[in-house]
């Protein structure tokens, strides 16, 4: 479903972030950004998805076990903290080891991101499988598609 | 659409849709750090498991490969993405040190650990350095 996305403009591939970023910085348009807008390629990534009567948040953790994670709710703000342990450790004698390539996030991290209106958050739930997890918020009852019948005259 | 082999001798013959779908691949987040006796390479592939990974040598080029495997409901339509797409795949190439038979991989929580042990030939030897 998430590769249908290029239809929904944001941005290029988080592998052209750093020349968005430069170019961004030359050529800065003067649109408006959403207040929690994050540069792409943050950690952890996040993916918001809605049905009929959810709405879906996927959080691309790889590394995070589930207790490593910790999802809060309040009004329409979705936080994740969490902490993710570098691999690079040092050899058993505490020597360090060379390093050619240090991609990946690590250390602490807390990430908001607006919900939509309506949700409830008593009624939420958390999944995780293979470092994605998945949150789904219920829309409140109010809030769900409503077929609306004709009456006959 | 996984199916698609990675290899070094790709040539410009392959369908152009081929070509389009490899440059639409999410590149993964890499480590890559020396032992004394092996390199290791960490990737983050959140999504791809176990069943969806590829991992594949070819003429000293180390292509992975995984499709993220989200178990979705139908009907969903999206609000907000970062991660715009299915699989990642990234390509490395290697120097003849690495005794690629022995090259071990291991995919937990989506992170990839890839153990490139180095040849006996090649391995770090400490040399003491003489008084005079």
């Amino acid at each position: 479903m998430f590769d249908d996305l290029k239809r929904f403009e944001t941005g290029s591939a988080q592998q052209f972030d750093w020349l968005r970023q430069l170019l961004d910085g030359f050529f800065s348009d003067g649109n408006a950004m959403d207040i929690r807008a994050v540069p792409r390629g943050s950690f952890p990534m996040i993916n918001v998805a809605r049905s009929d009567d959810t709405v879906r948040v996927y959080v691309f953790a790889a590394g995070l076990a589930p207790s490593d994670l910790t999802i809060d709710v309040q009004d329409n703000v979705l936080t994740l903290r969490g902490k993710r342990d570098s691999v690079m450790g040092s050899n058993e004698d505490g020597s360090s080891r060379p390093v050619f390539r240090r991609e990946r996030a690590s250390g602490e991290f807390v990430r908001s991101i607006a919900l939509p209106d309506g949700l409830d958050a008593e009624r939420a739930e958390a999944r995780h499988a293979h470092g994605v997890f998945e949150i789904v918020l219920p829309k409140r009852e109010e809030l769900k598609p409503r077929r609306i019948e004709v009456q006959a005259a | 659409m996984n199916n698609v082999v990675l290899s070094s001798n790709r040539s410009s013959l392959q369908p152009r849709g081929d070509e389009k779908r490899e440059q639409e691949a999410l590149l993964p987040a890499v480590d890559i750090v020396e032992e004394s006796n092996a390199l290791k390479l960490v990737a983050d592939m959140p999504g791809v498991t176990h069943e969806t990974l590829k991992v594949e040598l070819d003429n000293n080029i180390l292509s992975v490969e995984g499709r993220i495997a989200l178990d979705m409901t139908e009907g969903l339509s999206a609000l907000h993405a970062e991660v715009r797409g299915q699989r990642f795949a990234r390509r490395f190439s290697l120097s003849h040190e690495v005794d690629s038979d022995a090259i071990t991989a291991t995919i937990v929580n989506g992170v990839l650990t890839l153990t490139l042990p180095k040849k006996d030939s090649h391995r770090t030897r400490r040399i003491e350095v003489q008084a005079a």
